[in-house]
């Protein structure tokens, strides 16, 4: 297979609103489509890890990555992306890597900070990291628009904002598309879950505008929830699982679009 | 009684909250309704309605402009700055994300 062109994607949402899915699912369809993926997971919930399949690490393993520097943390000398990956990314199905900043154990706030702040670093170092250049990336950031606020995803040129058919999604995916909009060059697209055919357009209305992709409602996505598995795994032909292959080739003619015109 | 609601994303919390705060107040509780989420939509939960929520003025942003800057108390503060919600439950916005951060 010919390398496919790299994405590079950020997915924000309201909580519980399905980002962490459809980041997962998109990273290992994309994988599948011939991308190296690197898969960003900026949420210190295990959400991607799931949705991805890949092995639970328990460990914030990230924070062995830096060390103390008067109050804060810097990565260790030799550490960029290309080192933090090799050594602390976790490889889920169809070699799709996982980078995690970490979920907190119980174990007191040390690692988890330790963590997020070597995280912090390696991501705003990727967009300039030759060795990433043909990857594409996914990032499945935190709830709300905090994190499209502070910028978690320096690397993308393309939001994604989940938005269920209800009216605090609606007002939530609405402020984070004012931010991300309010950056020059990022382009913003609305994602649809769980909605019904007739959702759908009152959701469309509910936002004021069209959305680039609507994922259904699907049972399927709940019982792999369940049983633990990813949607891909487990419901590999099922209505959503499909809606998101859809969707990553639509970002892959858009992002070839782009290029185009530029 | 002071009631704190947490968890995982979207499970419920800002669901629960209002519920629980508009039943509190209609079996005769004075209730003091504070959404401290950056992403504030307890407003829709107590039936304040979308429009409203989204563009209730936060005790952050009256702080910072001296709105309420001469209340000699946080109680007092509250008292001047909250919404009025359903059934007598005073609500309170701390603070709203709505723009990038320029640092
Ligand atoms: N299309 C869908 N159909 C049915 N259930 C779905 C769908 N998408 C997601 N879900 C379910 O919704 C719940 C939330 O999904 P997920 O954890 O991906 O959301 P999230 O936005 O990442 O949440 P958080 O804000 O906590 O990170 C999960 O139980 C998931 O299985
Ligand atoms: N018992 C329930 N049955 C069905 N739907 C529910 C129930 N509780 C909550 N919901 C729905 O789940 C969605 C998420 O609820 P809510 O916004 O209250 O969660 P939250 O935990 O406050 O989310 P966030 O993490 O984004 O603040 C809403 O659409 C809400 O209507
Ligand atoms: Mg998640
Ligand atoms: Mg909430």
């Amino acid at each position: 297979m010919a390398p496919a062109m790299p994405l590079r994607i950020a997915v924000a949402g309201k909580g519980g609103a399905g980002k962490s899915m459809i980041a997962g699912t998109m990273a290992r369809a994309l994988a599948r489509r011939g991308h190296s993926v690197l898969a960003l997971g900026t949420d210190a919930m295990p959400g991607l890890t799931h949705s991805l399949g890949a092995p639970p690490s328990l460990e914030p393993a990230l924070a062995e990555a830096v060390e103390p520097d008067g109050r804060r943390w810097r990565l260790k000398k030799g550490i960029g992306p290309v080192r933090a990956v090799q050594r602390y990314a976790t490889t889920a199905p169809d070699g799709v890597r996982l980078l995690d900043c970490g979920t907190p154990t119980g174990r007191g706030a040390d690692p988890v900070y330790a963590s997020i702040s070597a995280f912090a670093q390696v991501i705003r170092r990727l967009e300039d990291a030759n060795a990433f250049r043909d990857w594409t990336l996914v990032g499945d950031l935190a709830a709300g628009p905090e994190p499209a606020a502070v910028n978690w995803a320096p690397y993308a040129d393309t939001w994604l904002v989940v938005v269920e058919p209800t009216w605090k999604s609606v007002l939530t995916a609405r402020r984070i598309a004012r931010i991300t909009r309010s950056r020059a060059g990022k382009s913003t697209l609305l994602v649809m879950n769980k909605a019904s055919e007739s959702g759908l357009r009152a959701a469309e209305q509910m936002l004021g505008e069209r959305v680039f992709a609507s994922i259904p409602a699907d049972g399927a996505v709940i019982d792999a929830d369940r049983a633990g598995v990813a949607p891909i795994d487990h419901s590999p032909s099922s209505p959503a699982v499909h809606a998101i292959e859809r969707l990553v080739e639509a970002l892959e003619r858009a992002s070839i679009d782009r290029m185009v015109k530029s | 009684m002071k009631i704190i609601v947490a968890g995982k994303g979207g499970v419920g919390k800002t669901t629960i909250s209002g519920t629980i705060a508009r039943s509190l107040a209609r079996s005769g509780h004075s209730v003091l309704a504070l959404d401290a989420d950056n992403n504030p939509m307890l407003g829709i939960s107590l039936g304040v309605g979308p429009e409203r929520t989204d563009e209730l003025g936060t005790l952050r942003q009256a702080l910072e402009s001296g709105e309420v800057a001469h209340q000699p108390s946080t109680a007092g503060a509250i008292e001047t700055f909250g919404t009025d919600a359903p059934d007598g439950v005073r609500l309170v916005v701390l603070s709203r994300i709505d723009r990038a951060d320029p640092g």
